[in-house]
Order: C-alpha cells, then sequence, then structure tokens
C-alpha cells in the first residue's frame, strides 16, 4: 500500500495562497468630491484595487469663455482671462494681452515688462505652492498644506496691495499694467521673501525624504517625454520627464532673457519627480522676482498711445484730447487690426496659449485657450492605469489640473 | 527658419499656400493632403514637430457682417435675416493645427479651409495622441465631423446638448431647458420605477416639487 502524498491545499478554495474570485466593479469618482479638485468625473473600472480603465469626463465648469470672449470688447475679455487659472492669474492676463499686442504690434514700456514679470513669478510660486501643499494634504501629510498656505496668503497680501485684489486681479493692460508698486510695497515683498523660502523648506525637509511620501509617489504615474510629448505634455509634468523645454528659455518674452535662472529637471517622470521639480522651480522664481526687484528701471507704467491705454486722470480731466480717448476706450473698446495669432507664454503649469483671431471690427472674432491642462487631462486615465485607486488622488494632484482653465 | 519651413513644405507640397502673419508662419492645405503632410511635419528629421500644440476651429460666418454704430457696440452674433437671406460665406470654417518642434524651435500652423455641406477632416489621433481630445473639443464646439476619430464624442457639452455653441448663428443668450433626469432605481425602496410611477423623474416626486408645472421651470 503506497502511500499518496498531497499537497492538502491544492484545490482548497479556503487556502491562503488560492485566488480570490473578483470580478470587475465600476466605480465613480467625483464630479463633486474634494481630491478631484472640484469639477472632473472618473469613472474608473478596478479589478480589486487596481485600476483597469478610467474614463474622465469634463465639463462640469464649462462657462463659455470663448463665446463670451466673442461677445465682449477686447479689454472686457481681461476678466475672463483672471478666471481660466484662479491660482495663478497675473500669468494668464499676461498671456492673452501679449496676443494682442502682438497683432496690434506695440510693445509694453520698459518698467511694465519687469513689473509684469515680477507679478507673474509671484503667481507661479502662488500656483506651486498650492499644488505641493494639495499633494501633502492628499497624503495624510495637513501641516504640509498649512505651510503651503501660509506662505501663499503672505504672498497673495502682497499681490493685493499690488493690484487692489487678491484672486481675479485683472491688472494687466495693454502696453503695460494697471498700478505701480505702492510705497513701501518692495520693503515689505522683501520682507516676507525669506519666509516663504523659509516655509518651502520645511516642506522639503517633511516630504522630500519621507519614507511614506516617497513610497507614495516614487514610481507612480511614470511617463516617458516621448510619450508626454505625444500626449501634448508641457511645463513641469514635461520636464519631470527630463525634456527640457521651457517657454521662458527657449523663447525668451519680456524680460526672461535678462534673467539669471535654472531650469529643473526631472528624469524618471514619475510622480515625486512632479512634485520635487515645483517645489525647485519656487526656489528659481524666488531668484527671478529678487533680480526683477533689483533691475527694475523708473519710468511710466503703461504705454502712452492713446488708441490703446487709458490716458491719466490728469489728462482726462485738463484736456480735450484725453477725454476722447477715454471716452472712446470706454464706449467702443480699442480697434484691433485684423489677423490671427497664436501667441504662447510659460503658464504654472505648462505652456499657456491663446489663439487670437481678429476681423478688425472692434471685437474678438475668435479665441481659444491652450490651457497647459488640457492635454495633460486627457493623459489621466493613461497615467492611473495599472496603479491602485489610492494612488489616483498624488496622480490627479501631481498633474494640478486647473478646472477653470480645462474647461473654460 | 520658419520661412526656410514653409519652403521645405511647399517644396515637397507643391499646391499648398504659404502665408505669414505677425510673425507666425501658416500653410494651408487641401484636405486630401492633411494626413500626409502632417505626418511628415512630424515624422521628417529637418522638421521634427512631435509637440501638436491644440486645434483651433473658426466660423467666419459673420467675417464680414456689416456694423453699424462704434464696431464694438454692435454685436458679433449674426442677425436672423443675415443667416436666413444673404448668400453664406463659403468655405465656413478652417480648422487650423498649431505644431511646434522642441528640438528645432520652430512653429507652423497648418490650416484647412471646409464647406458648411461638407465639414468633414480625416482624424490625426494616429499621428498625435493629444489629437483625440482637441479633435472631439472642436467637434464639440463648431460641429466639424473627425472621420476616423475613435470616440467623437462631445467633451465639454453634455450628450443632449443641441446645436454647436460656437457657431456663429448659435446664439449667445440661447438657453437650453435641462436634460429631465433620467429615472433611476429608489435605494430604499428597491429596484424598479420610482413613487411617481414609471417615467416620472425622482425628482419630480420629491414633496416640495410635487405642485410645480415643469413647464413653468426650465
Amino acid at each position: 500500500m503506497t502511500e499518496q502524498v498531497l499537497d492538502p491545499h491544492a484545490h482548497d478554495p479556503l487556502s491562503l495562497d488560492a485566488e480570490l474570485p473578483s470580478s470587475l466593479m465600476t466605480v465613480n469618482l467625483g464630479p463633486s468630491h474634494p481630491a478631484m479638485h472640484g469639477t472632473v468625473r472618473l469613472v474608473v473600472t478596478l479589478d480589486g484595487e487596481t485600476i483597469v480603465e478610467a474614463i474622465p469626463e469634463i465639463g462640469f465648469l464649462h462657462r463659455g469663455f470663448s463665446k463670451s470672449s466673442e461677445n465682449s470688447t477686447w479689454h472686457q475679455v481681461l476678466p475672463y482671462t483672471d478666471r481660466l487659472n484662479y491660482v495663478s492669474p497675473i500669468l494668464n492676463t499676461t498671456g492673452y494681452i501679449m496676443g494682442v499686442e502682438k497683432l496690434i504690434g506695440i510693445k509694453p514700456t520698459e518698467r511694465a515688462e519687469y513689473l509684469r514679470v515680477l507679478g507673474g513669478e509671484i503667481s507661479r510660486i502662488c500656483d506651486h505652492l498650492t499644488c505641493v501643499g494639495a499633494i501633502g494634504l492628499e497624503l495624510g501629510a495637513y501641516t504640509v498644506f498649512l505651510y503651503a498656505i501660509e506662505a501663499r496668503e503672505l504672498l497673495w497680501d502682497r499681490i493685493a496691495e499690488l493690484t487692489g485684489a487678491r484672486v481675479t486681479v485683472s491688472w494687466t493692460r495693454i502696453s503695460g499694467v494697471a498700478t505701480d508698486m505702492p510705497p513701501g510695497w518692495e520693503q515689505r515683498l522683501r520682507d516676507c521673501l525669506p519666509r516663504v523660502l523659509e516655509l518651502t523648506n520645511e516642506i522639503d525637509t517633511l516630504l522630500t525624504r519621507n519614507r511614506i511620501f516617497v513610497d507614495r509617489t516614487r514610481g507612480i504615474g511614470v511617463i516617458s517625454g516621448e510619450e508626454a510629448i505625444d500626449w501634448g505634455f508641457t511645463g513641469p509634468c514635461l520636464r519631470a520627464c527630463g525634456v527640457n523645454y521651457d517657454v521662458r528659455k527657449a523663447h525668451p518674452y519680456s524680460v526672461y532673457d535678462r534673467m539669471d535662472f535654472e531650469i529643473p529637471l526631472g528624469s524618471r517622470g514619475d510622480t515625486y519627480d512632479r512634485y520635487v521639480l515645483r517645489l525647485e522651480e519656487i526656489r528659481q522664481s524666488h531668484k527671478i522676482v529678487q533680480q526683477c526687484l533689483a533691475q527694475m528701471p523708473p519710468g511710466p507704467i503703461i504705454g502712452d498711445d492713446w488708441r490703446y491705454a487709458l490716458p491719466p486722470k490728469k489728462d482726462v480731466f485738463g484736456s480735450i484730447e484725453g477725454v476722447m480717448a477715454h471716452f472712446k476706450l470706454i464706449m467702443e473698446g480699442i480697434q484691433v487690426p485684423a489677423g490671427e495669432v497664436y501667441v504662447y507664454t510659460e503658464g504654472a503649469n505648462g505652456e499657456l496659449g491663446f489663439h487670437i483671431v481678429s476681423n478688425g471690427k472692434g471685437k474678438p472674432y475668435a479665441i481659444q485657450v491652450r490651457a497647459p491642462g488640457f492635454p495633460i487631462l486627457s493623459a489621466l486615465a493613461r497615467l492611473i492605469k495599472g496603479h491602485a485607486v489610492a494612488d489616483l488622488i498624488p496622480i490627479f494632484d501631481s498633474i494640478n489640473m486647473i478646472g477653470g482653465e480645462v474647461e473654460q | 527658419m520658419s520661412q526656410a519651413l514653409i519652403d521645405l513644405v511647399r517644396e515637397k507640397f507643391p499646391d499648398t499656400a504659404g502665408s505669414s502673419h505677425r510673425g507666425d508662419e501658416v500653410v494651408n492645405v487641401r484636405r486630401e493632403q492633411l494626413v500626409e503632410i502632417v505626418s511628415y511635419l512630424r515624422n521628417d528629421a529637418a522638421c521634427d514637430m512631435k509637440l501638436l500644440r491644440d486645434i483651433v476651429g473658426v466660423d467666419l460666418l459673420t467675417w464680414r457682417t456689416e456694423m453699424t454704430g462704434g464696431g464694438a457696440l454692435a454685436s458679433n452674433e449674426a442677425p436672423a435675416y443675415a443667416v436666413q437671406n444673404k448668400p453664406r460665406v463659403e468655405p465656413r470654417f478652417y480648422v487650423a493645427y498649431n505644431l511646434y518642434s522642441i528640438t528645432r524651435k520652430h512653429s507652423l500652423r497648418v490650416r484647412l479651409d471646409l464647406r458648411s455641406d461638407d465639414a468633414k477632416v480625416p482624424t490625426i489621433t494616429s499621428l498625435y495622441r493629444t489629437a483625440d481630445w482637441w479633435e472631439r473639443y472642436v467637434y464639440d464646439m463648431f460641429g466639424i465631423e473627425f472621420t476616423g476619430h475613435p470616440n467623437l464624442q462631445r467633451l465639454l457639452m453634455y450628450p443632449e446638448f443641441q446645436g454647436f455653441p460656437l457657431r456663429k448663428d448659435y446664439p449667445v443668450r440661447k438657453r437650453q431647458p435641462l436634460v429631465p433626469e433620467l429615472d433611476f432605481p429608489d435605494l430604499i425602496r428597491g429596484p424598479g420605477p420610482g413613487p411617481g410611477g414609471a417615467g416620472v423623474p425622482m425628482s419630480q416626486t420629491h414633496v416640495g416639487r410635487q405642485n410645480v408645472d415643469p413647464n413653468t421651470y426650465d
């Protein structure tokens, strides 16, 4: 009689290494969910915890930016562009105004160029701080979020003093900016910048070598440089893959050619690189702000061509030409010659493009915004596929989609 | 640099037309050539335009509409008579592709005119993945059809939306009734039609809405 040795667990469905019977499950995330940053709906198909398929649905924040712009005067479009990216509005308005200036063929004054770069870089710091803080918050590091918001508030206070509004500033003007630095503002900015840098360094020490944070972000949401270009990535998300493309360096506009700064590059193209890159960009923007303050020349903040820029109040009330120019600009708006341009600047999340068409009749004939987040969001399904559902949140954070510009 | 790029394209494809405005280089192409030219621009080593920035649609319906009063005070919107009685602007639409090369730092716009009775464009989703959403966006806003697109659905608007909002004959103040809510199984009472019976949306069975005539609100 032979004794047969059998694996006691071979066909036992209750054994520990038996495969669990599972079926696909569909889960709906958003659109109203704090981690979906407002308005994106994701229909995710899960196999256990692994994402098999994801279908993003957008448009819940669509408010007809292009249609409204086509029915407004050139200056009335300005506040709409603020609301595209409400975290870094100065970068948006500058992009739009540069498009109009390109159509007209005029240049802003030199001081205005510096002020735009100054305001724009402060906005970029705010945008990156918001993104970094949100990644921390949603991975359970609430302290990081508080530090980031403290730093952002310091800068938003400065922006409020400079422009008159915290978020929707509408500060850039054709051929210049609306207001100059108020007295004592430069010193206040110089006083708060070290604190912002200190808080950024605090975030760095809290997260960058944090075992939990690194485990949750490294190797998550990886995309290669070539594929990222194919998907239309720009900005920090593209540079995290090691592709050196920054509009400020590749095609220096405004006074960026006079600034000494570096473009940080990642190598892996994962969530961790996108986070580290943003921290480094905050430091580089900090350098640019300091250089702007040092190099800022005195002079007018807006051009004196009254066909496009409002005359000073002294001239409005003191001269007939001033009154006429003021009346024409307010009642009819500026007249932009017919033409079509595509103008691109480096927004906080990538290349921000405005495709503007004018038929020369006082209103933009067509405007389309190339929101940096739009192509990146379209690749979200590709980025999260194969990862656990818990990784979806940090990946979604790290691409920093802004609903206002993506959904227009 | 970019002028050289236009020359390059025109040498290869003689029946394209190149132009330049404010430093933006444009080539006008015919529809049959579109995929071939874009593919050439993407893959040729001298062009190397791997980044598709965006796809833009423009409706030229009111491009020459006369305006009275100050240019800005008149509406860009086409008045009803202009749309009905006047000869149509043809070609009415155009689609523009903004291409860029990261390595060679040059950009080019490929423009394609379209007649309103035949507003169809071959898709370039096989060349650029990012074209997927941009083509859906242009379809959503202008009703331009991208033949061969794997999933040509509305992107920003909801599927039940009627018309194409960025066409110039779509009135800016037009409102569309909200979509009636779909009937869904009641989680408490179990599957089946809601308490109002089959076909009655849950919203209208709510206590506060029982006496509201559904025709009075939009």
